[in-house]
């Protein structure tokens, strides 16, 4: 727990504290700068994921002939599939490691929003042994909760889940790949209909400052891909059968 | 991205699944764990008036010890509360009610202020008989603070009584004055920091004002009559500081004493006007963390405990440093004068005793060292040769100073 504190904890408070302080004393725009700084940090991650996803579109005609050809026998698909990859020099797994990354971001930035926020008066006595004797972050203390009419501790309401589920959803649509296996179809359909619905739900029970980083973290996300990847991608998908 | 990788493996309905608990399982275990929770059984202290103990659990009781037979004379519990749900919170339970401020005794009422927003005043003998609260024709009763658009009414800071009055700091960034005898309200003050609307700190009162420091750091001065500010004009505070203030600030020869987020010690002449304080402690740097308790003051000499471990006693006139003495936890509660010794209680339990007839040098040495084996924030008081702490762990230590030693200790939680 102490290392925890130690390395992710207390450096996310502390910079997100000051970050407040800097900006006015908006501790909202503290993170959105935070958001921007973690997507900045995770840039070569990100970038290599942005490059798979777009080989991976070009790749789309040929994995289609693929699915088509061994369509009925799965372990061969997977193996002609896998060789595909080995020689485009992608590697499937490798778009995990933005996700798993932002893992621990949101359960300090958790952490951080309940204990800067000092819902409760243990939380701002206990801000006082988790803040560096940085003057710009003691004297932002303690913080006010209120941005753009949002209760930053307070559970998020239903038009941020919306716009959470809603980034996320566009996010997720634009690098899905379509493809013409029905069964495949219908889980592709799942997964991009279940992450929104799940973080639309999270919104509702979380501390809306934690709703307001993944909106941000998605807008981001959704801007940076549309840059690298050069359009919408799978947003707005042409034909199946026409290559790209 | 995730959706193509999923294509490409043919993921099945399990491994969405497996996923969903990837994702979910920190999130539910932060937020179900004693870090991610809000609650707590809060920080009641100590208050003793004719041989009996008053404090306030943290299982949300209010409870009367004799300190000579260290029997139960009475408890009662006040109704428990919803907790908010927070996070992927484990479902909405009721918990008891935190206290916060310690209680308040006069004559055979006992007043305090609790989480749930409520002040009540009970008296010892209907409580004794374990009658229905409240007993009107005993001097009972309750006041609920209204929420008023904040989020919260809760009381947390200790209740000030003075004359025929209660003065009530809330959640809500209003204070209130209440008549102690019946609970009715005598007025209301504005809104006192409406960035934070919250008010954790007590009032003080000098002749006809009450002197209230803000989270924003402002000192506003208030009639003790009217609850408005005695201020003409725009703005209306006598005092404005670019940190907000941790805590309750206390009153001497005009001169307000506080604590401030920005780990200086405030000195205010309430008298001047002026946009300066008259000093600030440490005069240097910074101490090494905030002052979270007010100081008292005995002949004009300030003792005052820091969250960076130090006991600092500081000439009040002019801030200059007489001597410390660092404790190496955090001080999170007001020393206690006992004659001419001084009690100082750090957050790991050791009970620090300085005799202040001593001359010391610019480092104190304490005159005894005695662990009361519990962590304690609560604040605690002291008679005869003893001092009544509660700690964290919900039970009652009393500590003989000459004996250098806890000579009882009492559990006050609930026997299931």
């Amino acid at each position: 727990m102490e290392v925890w504190y130690l390395i992710i904890a207390n450096p996310i408070l502390n910079v997100l504290v000051a970050l407040t302080q800097l900006l006015g004393g908006s501790f909202g725009w503290a993170i959105i700068a935070l958001t921007v700084i973690v997507r900045l940090i995770s840039w070569p991650l990100t970038k290599r994921q942005l490059k798979s996803t777009k080989a991976m579109q070009e790749m789309q005609p040929k994995i289609q002939e693929l699915q088509k050809k061994y369509g009925k026998n799965q372990q061969k698909l997977q193996q002609e599939m896998m060789k595909l990859y080995k020689e485009a020099g992608i590697n499937p797994l490798g778009c995990l490691w933005p996700m798993l990354i932002q893992l621990p971001i949101w359960i300090a930035l958790y952490q951080a929003i309940m204990s800067a926020l000092a819902t409760a008066p243990e939380s701002l006595l206990g801000l006082a042994q988790r803040l560096y004797s940085w003057d710009i972050a003691n004297q932002a203390i303690p913080l006010a909760s209120s941005f753009l009419g949002l209760d930053l501790a307070g559970q998020g309401n239903i038009i941020l889940a919306i716009i959470v589920g809603g980034t996320m959803w566009v996010q997720q649509k634009m690098t899905t790949a379509p493809t013409v296996d029905s069964r495949q179809q219908s889980t592709n359909r799942m997964m991009t209909l279940l992450m929104p619905l799940m973080f639309g739900f999270l919104t509702l029970m979380f501390p809306s400052g934690l709703a307001l980083y993944w909106a941000v973290s998605n807008v981001i996300g959704i801007v940076t891909q549309y840059f690298v990847t050069g359009g919408w991608g799978y947003l707005r998908p042409r034909s199946l059968s026409q290559p790209r | 991205m995730a959706t193509t990788l999923f294509t490409s493996y043919k993921m099945k309905k399990a491994k969405i699944l497996l996923l969903i608990v990837i994702v979910l399982l920190p999130l539910t275990l932060v937020s179900c764990s004693p870090w991610g929770s809000q609650s707590a059984g809060g920080w009641a202290g100590t208050a003793i008036h004719d041989g009996i103990i008053y404090v306030g659990t943290r299982d949300g009781r209010v409870v009367a010890i004799n300190s000579s037979t260290e029997n139960l004379e009475w408890a009662y519990s006040i109704a428990p509360v919803t907790a908010p749900s927070s996070g992927l919170s484990c479902g909405q339970t009721s918990v008891p009610t935190a206290i916060y401020s310690t209680p308040v005794v006069d004559s055979d009422i006992v007043y305090i202020g609790t989480y749930s927003g409520q002040v009540l005043a009970l008296n010892m003998l209907a409580r004794s008989q374990n009658l229905t609260f409240p007993q009107q024709r005993y001097g009972e009763w309750e006041w609920n603070c209204p929420i008023d658009n904040a989020k919260s009414n809760a009381i947390v800071a200790d209740l000030l009584l003075s004359g025929d009055n209660i003065y009530v700091s809330s959640s809500n960034g209003r204070v209130y004055s209440l008549d102690k005898e019946f609970g009715d309200l005598n007025w209301e003050s504005k809104v006192l920091d409406e960035k934070h609307r919250k008010l954790w700190t007590s009032p003080v009162i000098q002749g006809n004002t009450l002197y209230v420091s803000t989270y924003d750091g402002h000192v506003y001065a208030l009639s003790v009559e009217t609850g408005v500010s005695i201020v003409n004009g725009i703005p209306d505070w006598i005092f404005e500081s670019e940190a907000g203030f941790a805590s309750s600030p206390v009153i001497y020869e005009n001169t307000i004493f506080l604590g401030s987020f920005d780990r200086y010690l405030y000195a205010v002449n309430v008298t001047i006007g002026s946009d300066e304080p008259m000093w600030k402690f440490p005069q240097e740097k910074p101490a090494g963390n905030w002052f979270w308790t007010p100081p008292i003051i005995n002949e004009g000499i300030l003792y005052a405990g820091c969250l960076d471990g130090t006991v600092y006693a500081i000439e009040a006139k002019t801030g200059a440093k007489l001597w410390e003495f660092n404790t190496e936890d955090p001080i999170g509660t007001s020393p206690v004068l006992m004659d001419n010794l001084l009690i100082v209680i750090n957050e790991s339990g050791t009970v620090y005793v300085f005799d202040l007839s001593a001359e010391f040098g610019g480092e104190a040495a304490p005159l005894q060292t005695i662990s009361s084996g519990a962590d304690v924030r609560s604040a605690f008081c002291a008679q005869g040769s003893l001092v009544y702490i509660r700690g964290e762990d919900n039970w009652i230590y009393a500590v003989d100073i000459d004996a250098g030693r806890v000579i009882w200790n009492l559990n006050l939680a609930v026997e299931e």
